[in-house]
């Protein structure tokens, strides 16, 4: 159990190798910071905080109106994209990807790590 | 009287290591342990004390290197910390240090020189820096045996003597006997994996002088700063305007929060570096209409502070209901009774009787806006979660 958080750091480590991709974080469902790459690491912490709420926000609203759990929330703006997606009942997985790559193949790594992510916190 | 230097650890020792006393901090592999040592000698050094470090892992040269990436100036205090080179003998290199052990892989050699510098030495505080290097190089039945005269001599002349030992799978009886008899106390440091929570902890095994208590630790290793105990989450909840996103900010180093027409709608999130503590603070909105928010943000918390407006309490009701909300109970918990500035504010007892809640919470006053009775708070809490003294 203690090498957890070394399998779940090469997940992230894979993650961050997709073409696209500045940044990413596997983070609990209640906002704690798990494991981060990203430049910023003062703000990690914080950016953890606010993924959670913001996926968590994103769940209630959804379900609520009788549309089940999003796959992820996409937030865009002009210097980059903000994806944070489920992984399982514990965890959740964020990435930051730069304004110009494709969302294609992100998307797919991103489910991909965030199914490995859920088996890892089982 | 010596002190460990890590935070909390010497409150639950009794407040320090007696005289005489031994201490070894049993590191499991793969742990960033060996700062316990280097941590205890340096708070040694700053209260004026004698430290003397037996470097067997590495050059005196590189331990030095090493208290400077802590930020710990051991320059001014030349004269009263010592070094062992029982190292620069190994790979061929001439030692400057006034005690060098030159045959570190031979036991009697060790011996030799640490009991000189035992009987030679002032009262001092002695650290090794790898028990375990040692055992690598000298054999366990060896090292073991040479660890139990030491720890005697230690006793007769007044040192406080310490050792750092990293737990490789040794024998069975070398591991029994490190963490039951040989020492007088022994604080275990290893890696936790809980839930979603990694990282590391220490927590007492042992300790002869004090009455024992059995309470682990979170903690991390800060360059500078050293060894910070860690709290992952403490949760600020209370009803609306009650001036929660207020006292985050006015407790944290830095913080943020989510704010819209002047109220919270997600979350405020703050960091604390108080007093050997690093906590993160999340504060949650009051408004009815968030409270799947609150619930989420609420999760893993191992403190809570409840924060109402004094002048208010028309919303305990509501603030009582925010402590199910946030499965308050069994957690530590205080109230605070914010707003003490304004006219009309209700004095900490009155709001405790109209909570009506058991007679060991504790409701604090506090001035969220002018950070009156702010840091007091953060210590009871603190206290609470760590169960101190
Ligand atoms: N006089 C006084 N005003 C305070 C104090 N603390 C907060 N306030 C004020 O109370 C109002 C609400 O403060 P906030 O910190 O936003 O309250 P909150 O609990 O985060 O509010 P919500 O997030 O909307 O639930 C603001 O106008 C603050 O300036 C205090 O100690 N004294
Ligand atoms: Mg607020």
């Amino acid at each position: 159990m203690a090498d957890t958080i070394e399998l779940i750091e090469k997940v992230l480590a894979d993650m961050k190798k997709v073409r696209g991709v500045e940044a990413c974080a596997a983070v609990s469902r209640d906002g704690l910071l798990i494991s981060a790459i990203m430049q910023n690491k003062r703000f990690a912490e914080s950016f953890a905080a606010m993924s959670a709420t913001m996926l968590g926000a994103a769940e209630t609203a959804t379900t609520e109106l009788n549309k089940g759990v999003p796959d992820r929330v996409i937030v865009e703006s002009k210097r980059g994209r903000l994806i944070t997606a489920g992984a399982g009942p514990k965890a959740l997985i964020v990435v930051l990807v730069d304004s110009n790559t494709g969302l294609g193949l992100v998307l797919l790594e991103l489910e991909k790590s965030a199914e490995k992510l859920k088996e890892l916190l089982l | 009287m010596v002190k460990t230097g890590v935070p909390r650890l010497d409150d639950l020792l009794g407040g320090d290591i007696p005289k005489g006393k031994s201490l070894v901090y049993y590191i499991q592999p793969g742990v960033e342990g060996e700062i316990f040592g280097l941590q205890t000698i340096y708070t040694t050094l700053i209260k004026s004390g004698n430290g003397v470090f037996i470097a067997s892992s590495t050059s005196p040269a590189v331990v030095r290197e090493q208290f400077r990436e802590f930020g710990w100036n051991v320059e001014p205090f030349k004269k009263k910390l010592t070094f062992v080179d029982a190292y620069n003998s190994l790979i061929g290199v001439p030692s400057e240090e006034k005690y060098a052990v030159l045959k570190p892989d031979n036991i009697e050699n060790f011996n030799e020189i640490i009991i000189k510098l035992l009987q030679e030495s002032p009262p001092s505080t002695i650290v090794f820096g790898s028990l375990s290097t040692i055992m690598d190089l000298c054999g366990e039945k060896e090292t073991i045996e040479a660890v139990r005269s030491w720890n005697k001599i230690a006793m007769l002349y007044d040192h406080v003597i310490v050792y750092n030992f990293t737990a490789w799978p040794y024998s069975e009886e070398t591991l029994d006997l490190i963490k039951n008899e040989l020492f007088n106390a022994v604080i275990s440091v290893g890696g936790i994996a809980e839930r979603v929570i990694f990282g590391q902890y220490f927590g007492i095994l042992k300790a002869d002088w004090t009455e024992k208590i059995r309470k682990s630790m979170l903690f991390r290793v800060f360059r500078p700063g050293g060894i910070k105990l860690f709290i992952p989450k403490i949760v600020v909840t209370g009803p609306f305007n009650a001036g929660k996103s207020t006292f985050v900010h006015s407790l944290s180093n830095r913080a943020i929060s989510v704010d819209r027409l002047g109220t919270t709608i997600a979350i405020d999130h703050g960091h604390v570096d108080y007093k050997g503590f690093s906590a993160d603070i999340f504060g949650t909105p009051g408004q009815e209409r968030f409270d799947p928010i609150i619930k989420l943000i609420s999760g893993e918390a191992m403190g809570i502070f409840l924060v109402v407006d004094s002048t208010n309490p028309e919303d305990f009701v509501r603030a009582k209901q925010m402590l199910k909300i946030t499965k308050s109970y069994g957690l530590p918990f205080i109230i605070l009774a914010n707003k003490q500035d304004l006219p009309g504010a209700l004095k900490p007892e009155e709001i405790k009787k109209l909570f009506n809640l058991p007679d060991d919470v504790q409701v604090l006053p506090v001035t969220a806006s002018n950070k009156t009775g702010v840091y007091e708070a953060f210590e009871v809490l603190i206290d609470k979660i760590t169960g101190g003294i």
